[in-house]
């Protein structure tokens, strides 16, 4: 691993950091200080907002602000977004942005307001700042300035169906080559499943494909060039795409997360790579919930550096009303509303939730949750939030890197050729500034 | 044909034949989106494919529940109609007077918006409309949907002006009449089911149109359209919910169609005709 | 609509009356020309503005003049678009044109057009393309749909539909062909209906067999109303968006990444506006050049 690739990743450690301005102004603290005002949030409709705006009224009683909520598919969310903010629009006041994916580019654009101040003289006694995961900060902040609050923690982790595995003589998996083997027996053992399953659609591969890449010892960026052609970028590729190519379903180069819950949900794939917040999704109907087992995707030559990402919450740069704002996203992002997000499966990013009692209790309530608490714990650890390259242009830098899967999936190309052609686009990517 | 060897009743069931293949090729599609809004949600991705099952209506309560989606359809219909009715509108003098003139251009004009890709128009238009304080209202909208509505006014109703017999004109005219009198009173009454047509196809183009109410529409205003996409969303894999939303989106142009199909297809093949 | 002709108008009209007449007629077109203007003239100037402008990965906007051009030049990805795009679109066009005049002639010589078989077809194309794409995305999954289902049941290989590279253009056009081939067949028929039958008549006496009849003089008879068309289909192929949007949003790979899908996701996937833009002029000039084409054809053969 490399020294830059070293910097990129971090340690998601839930030790508190030094920040302890909150006590100063707390005495003169007012939920009601921006009564009557209205403030608009732009949302991606996903269960970490439907958890949160379950609790819309909750809010607009404490504070007496007016919530005005609009919420869209992500695609259709970022266009709204890039609509609003390309026009300086004050529209929107708070959004829900993805800092591993965009945070870079919509900071160096100025969407973001810096929130870094508020965080010390505007908050509520109870807020906790400093119990706040610490990475998933650092991974909002740019040039000193902090763009968004985290909402939840996510990654992908391995679903895998214990009925199948012990039917077909297969454990669990613990290293990536033994996903393979347990795909391959299963194929043998039974026709009808699909043995394993992940993101194949273009610009949806990076999320999975960075944690195999990562646990296998490859970096995106060594010395300033695009490294897909080095040697165990190209064994991340080849790996990823055989396993979907041999194993997945037919037309998995459309897969996303949509298709591979149904799949999976469905009783008709053995193992799903997806990410941890559709285990509601996946569990619904209650099919899935006594044949399923979870576990941090299984460990490469480098051991495992899961992918632990966050959705956050930003306040607008163009907002006319920064400071009623900021109470929403600071009751949005607060103990108290983090734990009933918690209770409705959004794993919060404070591990004062995670110990919860209450959520405790929620967790034990079936085997399935705490082995998903568990894969938390280990994304939360030793996650790392890089998905994609990180660059500014990141967006467009998973469309190359789903691009080489594709074309590895499909048998366009060889992975020399297929490595190559990624990494000339990347480079001019990365030397665009 | 030297000598008819088949003979008519067989050409006709022939010609039957394949109209029912026609028929079923169009019909099968939308029977399968209705079927699987019917069923449960563990059937909707059985395979193989059930097609005997106990259908259910729980795919479309759990829309109505959990999604405003009559306030989104009372939003459309407010679009619709007030775009279709500027349409008409700004559309029926214009259809006259191109008619009358035999100039053209301003009905290739009012087509230029057709030729531009719909993204071309989203940022422009919502700066346009902020400078001017619309955003988020239904007037935006309107006004953004009528760009659509207009040109199919005016392209449906100019054959039917044209058909109207010159002498009608002339006898008015020597009665003192003016040219706008001569539209609504001689004119209008005459193209009733062109008028029919105009409104009917500017509605479901309206009424059909997403792109433009995701960025000029709020929370409040949104379309059914451009929400259609939101009733299913990550954390909600339900095929049979999204095969439900899209059986009660497609539903009100379905039944206006089969409300007017006669005068449709009459208008539509009219419009041919003089094309 | 008729070509562009002078007609004197109203015989025995005195200069004033002219002139007042002439005025009424600019009035009666002026709300719709002033509206249109008034909609897309600034559109299209703010859009010719934003692709000079480069909001390229850094965010920040500078004057570029027209250097957005001069990438799209050298950028693959716009060839590539290019040529998907008309791929799409000549394939979509030749099975509509194709399908609607068969669709056509069965209609014309059904002996008569019941209400239903009416509304059949004309439900098609009256169905928002967002729900006809959502409806094709759940029949044509590759392992949930119903179409592989019926492939394999009559003993044909499953096909990956829209996931495949390969297919995904045809598949495209297949759905597309799908929901507006009934929309030509109508026109195509409003074309044959208003067909003097006395070439038909002459036809038969001549002994002419019934394909030679519909190459030799109904097809030429046809010609105008199928530039008709071809006309207002290709304003709509030419821009194709809504479906692959819903489907495939490009894919697989770039398989069927059209210059709409392209120019929509450079600007509001990678955020880069400027050069959004300048892709979405360069179509709306391919698009006006093929409108414009398609024009002097239908004037070339009117009979």
């Amino acid at each position: 691993m490399t020294a830059r690739a070293a910097l990129a990743r971090f340690a998601f450690s839930f030790l508190a950091a030094g920040v302890a301005a909150t006590a100063a102004h707390a005495a003169d603290f007012d939920w009601k200080k921006f009564q009557g005002k209205t403030v608009t949030f732009l949302a991606n409709n996903n269960p970490v907002s439907q958890a949160l705006l379950a609790h819309k009224a909750d809010f607009e009683k404490l504070t007496g602000i007016t919530l005005k909520v609009d919420s869209y598919q992500e695609q259709q969310m970022r266009q709204r977004l890039v609509t609003v903010m390309n026009a300086h629009s004050d529209e929107v006041d708070v959004f829900m942005s993805l800092p591993s994916r965009e945070g870079q580019q919509f900071a160096a654009a100025g969407w973001y307001a810096d929130v870094s101040a508020m965080t010390k003289n505007e908050v509520a006694p109870d807020y906790d700042f400093a119990g706040l995961s610490q990475a998933l900060l650092k991974a909002a902040t740019y040039d000193g300035k902090l763009t968004s609050l985290p909402m939840n923690i996510e990654g992908p982790i391995l679903y895998y169906r214990t009925d199948v595995f012990k039917k077909c003589g297969v454990g669990e998996p613990k290293t990536i080559a033994d996903v393979e083997a347990a795909a391959k027996k299963i194929k043998a053992c039974d026709n009808v499943l699909t043995p394993f399953v992940s993101r194949g659609l273009k610009p949806a591969v990076a999320y999975t494909f960075s944690n195999m890449l990562h646990n296998i010892g490859g970096s995106y960026i060594v010395d300033g060039k695009s490294a897909l052609c080095s040697a165990k970028d190209k064994e991340a590729l080849d790996t990823y795409s055989r396993l979907l190519r041999d194993y997945g379903p037919p037309g998995v180069v459309n897969y996303s997360f949509y298709q591979i819950s149904a799949l999976y949900r469905s009783g008709r794939a053995a193992m799903a790579f997806e990410s941890s917040n559709e285990l509601r999704t996946v569990m619904e109907g209650g099919e899935r919930l006594k044949d399923t087992a979870l576990i941090p995707f299984p460990a490469g030559e480098a051991g495992q550096v899961p992918t632990a990402i966050g959705w956050g919450m930003a306040v607008s740069a163009y907002s006319k009303q920064p400071d009623a704002a900021w109470y929403f996203v600071q009751w949005a992002t607060s103990p108290a509303v983090q734990k009933l997000m918690a209770v409705q499966g959004i794993a919060p990013p404070r591990s004062s939730v995670a110990s919860d009692p209450d959520y405790r209790k929620w967790i034990e309530e079936e085997p399935v949750r705490k082995q998903w608490q568990a894969a938390l714990d280990v994304l939360a650890a030793k996650g790392s939030s890089e998905v994609g390259y990180p660059i500014v242009a990141n967006p467009e830098s998973r469309e190359f890197i789903g691009q080489a899967v594709q074309d590895l999936i499909l048998k366009q190309k060889s992975v020399d050729q297929a490595c190559a052609d990624a990494d000339r686009a990347l480079d001019a990517l990365i030397s665009q500034k | 044909m030297t000598e008819n060897p088949i003979s008519d009743g067989l050409l006709r069931r022939l010609n039957t034949l394949q109209l029912v293949l026609a028929g079923i090729i169009i019909m099968a599609p939308m029977a399968w989106m209705v079927l699987s809004s019917l069923k449960p949600s563990f059937e909707v991705t059985a395979y193989p494919p059930t097609l005997v099952f106990s259908p259910t209506a729980e795919n479309y309560s759990q829309l109505i529940k959990t999604t405003p989606f009559f306030s989104y359809a009372v939003n459309s219909l407010i679009v619709t109609i007030g775009s279709a009715g500027l349409g008409l509108l700004f559309g029926i003098p214009a259809a006259f007077a191109v008619s009358w003139t035999r100039i053209s251009w301003p009905a290739i004009l009012t087509l230029a918006a057709r030729m531009a890709p719909g993204t071309l128009f989203l940022l422009p238009w919502y700066v346009m409309f902020r400078q001017v304080g619309l955003i988020g209202s239904y007037t935006a909208l309107i006004l953004s949907h009528a760009v659509i509505t207009l040109p199919i006014v005016i392209w449906v109703l100019l054959p039917s002006f044209d058909n109207i017999p010159r002498s009608v004109f002339e006898a008015a005219q020597v009665d003192g009449c003016s040219i706008t009198r001569i539209l609504w009173r001689i004119a209008l009454p005459l193209v009733g089911s062109g008028v029919a047509v105009a409104a009917i196809l500017a509605f479901v183009f309206s009424w059909n149109y997403f792109l433009f109410a995701l960025v000029l529409s709020n929370g409040d205003t949104k379309t059914l359209i451009a929400a259609a996409f939101n009733f299913v969303g990550e954390g909600s894999t339900n095929w049979g919910v999204l095969m439900a939303a899209a059986t009660l989106i497609a539903l009100p142009p379905l039944v206006l169609a089969t409300l007017v199909q006669r005068w449709l297809v009459a208008g539509l093949t009219l419009g041919a005709v003089k094309g | 609509m008729a070509a562009v002709e002078s007609v004197a108008m109203g015989d025995g009209a005195d200069a004033a009356g002219e002139g007042r007449q002439r005025l009424e007629l600019a009035a009666l077109s002026a709300p719709a020309v002033l509206f249109t203007v008034g909609m897309i003239a600034f559109p299209l100037v703010y859009t010719v503005w934003l692709s000079f402008q480069s909001f390229s990965s850094t965010g920040k906007q500078s004057f570029v003049g027209l250097a957005n051009y001069a990438k799209l030049i050298s950028d693959n990805e716009f060839w590539h678009g290019l040529w998907v795009t008309l791929a799409l679109y000549v394939l979509s066009l030749a099975l509509q044109l194709v399908l609607g005049v068969w669709l056509a002639l069965v209609l014309f010589h059904a002996r008569r057009l019941s209400g239903v078989v009416r509304t059949l077809f004309i439900s098609p194309f009256m169905m928002p393309p967002v729900v006809a794409g959502m409806m094709w995305l759940v029949i044509l999954d590759p392992s949930l749909g119903a179409a592989n289902y019926i492939l394999t049941s009559f003993g044909l290989p499953p096909s990956d539909w829209l996931a495949s590279p390969t297919w995904v253009i045809p598949t495209v056009a297949l759905i597309d062909s799908w929901q507006w081939t009934p929309y030509v067949a109508l026109i195509v028929l409003g074309g044959l209906q208003s067909l003097p039958p006395s070439v038909y008549e002459a036809a038969q006496i001549d002994g002419a067999s019934a394909f030679k009849t519909f190459q030799r003089i109904t097809l030429p008879l046809l010609l105008p109303t199928i530039v008709t068309a071809t006309i207002l289909r290709s304003v709509d192929l030419l821009r194709f968006f809504d479906i692959i949007y819903i489907t495939t949003q490009g894919g697989p790979g770039n398989a069927s990444n059209t210059l709409n899908i392209y120019g929509f996701r450079v600007g509001f996937e990678f955020f880069n506006i400027g050069y959004s833009s300048a892709l979405m002029l360069t179509l709306t000039a391919i698009v006006f050049g093929a409108v414009l084409a398609f024009n002097r054809l239908r004037g070339a053969v009117a009979w």
